[in-house]
């Protein structure tokens, strides 16, 4: 089925359109919430890839690239807070 | 069925586009982590509902279907907890929009 | 540090063998021992951290059904807040009005509190930033893409007034 290829390629696509944001944001939070995108982006590109070629490992891949973003959007997110609680 | 499937991966790609032009046009950060919430909600939804649906019906394998809803689980569950994390971040570390915000509770609140 | 409890234990242990089978689809014995004892593991490690309230809230059918009929309610609200947003960015992305708002939250408990913040952040519109307690009621602080009203808690009934709802349906 070829429109699922398409679709794919559409997905890589806009990742790469983040990649612009990535690039240039003036701030660190930017940086991370493209990196955010393109993460959940190229996950959903992997998924339809791999019902194309019908190979179940980019499910695999998928799944840890899921979970992986959030490990360092969080870690990035604690960085820049820093302290805890409202007032410190 | 294939037609059910080709307009659910549409949906999810409208809203996936809707968000990465978001993403590079809105003019502050915390509006464009706004733009990118679309990305991990809809966008995904859409493409998870039409994998599923191929995965069941099409391809027949029931195994690769269930991954694929999991998948879809894990990602809506998280991703607000970084969403999250990142915008209180980054307030906190003195990034403010250029144009003044209408109402600014947690400004007002942080500096006494 | 709360004491690891025997319920706790084993409802965090059913949650990872389900996880467990739904991800091997593989129901032969060698696999299952494998995913029991990898399970167990977990939950051993994992269950003080995870349940600190009623272990078998999921098991109950009146709760489990309020959750069915949540999800309903917030993929409705879900969708209408995506075309929303989707409608702003392309006329644009002139048409924001973004701002902070201080909003005062009924419910009581942890859980409850983190899942209605969690709907919040995943709806498009709306990021939960802060929670804060102050003389005994809980505030948060929600950036918010346009801010239609200013009044703090009529911006509550307009953010969340259907989602608070059903959360509160859930964890009574």
């Amino acid at each position: 089925m070829m429109e699922l290829l398409v679709f794919a390629a559409a997905f890589a696509f806009l990742a790469v359109i983040c990649l612009y944001r990535l690039a240039k944001g003036p701030t660190p939070a930017d940086r991370m919430v493209a990196g955010d995108s393109m993460d959940v982006l190229v996950c959903c590109a992997m998924i339809l890839y791999s019902l194309y070629s019908g190979r179940g490992i980019y499910l695999d891949i998928a799944i840890i690239c899921a979970l992986f973003g959030i490990v360092d959007t969080m870690l990035v997110g604690r960085y820049l807070g820093g302290g805890k609680g409202l007032h410190k | 069925m294939r037609i059910v499937i080709d307009i659910l991966l549409a949906v999810g790609f409208i809203f996936a586009l809707a968000g990465a032009k978001g993403l590079l046009q809105m003019p502050d950060a915390f509006c464009r982590m706004q733009a990118s919430t679309c990305i991990s909600t809809l966008g995904v939804l859409g493409v998870i509902a039409g994998g599923a649906l191929y995965a069941f019906f099409v391809m027949g394998s029931v195994a690769t279907g269930v991954k694929i809803l999991l998948i879809g689980l894990l990602i809506i569950t998280i991703n607000p907890i970084g969403a999250h994390a990142i915008a209180k971040g980054a307030y906190r570390s003195g990034i403010r929009p250029d144009k003044e915000m209408e109402i600014d509770d947690y400004g007002r609140d942080i500096n006494e | 540090m709360p004491k690891t409890k025997f319920p706790a234990v084993i409802s965090t242990f059913c949650l990872c063998f389900v996880f467990w089978l739904l991800l091997t689809w593989n129901f032969s014995a060698q696999e299952m021992i494998a995913g029991a004892v990898v399970s167990l593991a977990a939950a051993l490690f994992a269950s003080k951290f995870f349940i600190h309230e009623d272990a078998f809230w999921l098991f109950k059918p009146a709760k489990l059904g309020a959750l069915i009929m949540y999800v309903f309610t917030f993929l409705r609200e879900l969708v209408k807040a995506n075309v929303d947003v989707a409608k702003r960015v392309f006329g644009g992305c002139k048409d924001v009005n973004p701002g902070i708002v201080k909003v005062p939250v009924d419910l009581k408990g942890d859980y409850a509190q983190a899942m209605l913040a969690n709907s919040i952040t995943l709806t498009p519109g709306t990021i939960t930033m802060d929670i804060a307690e102050q003389e005994g009621r809980t505030y948060y602080y929600i950036h918010w893409i346009d801010v239609a009203e200013t009044d703090r808690e009529k911006a509550g009934e307009l953010i969340k007034g259907s989602l608070e709802k059903g959360i509160g349906r859930i964890w009574q």
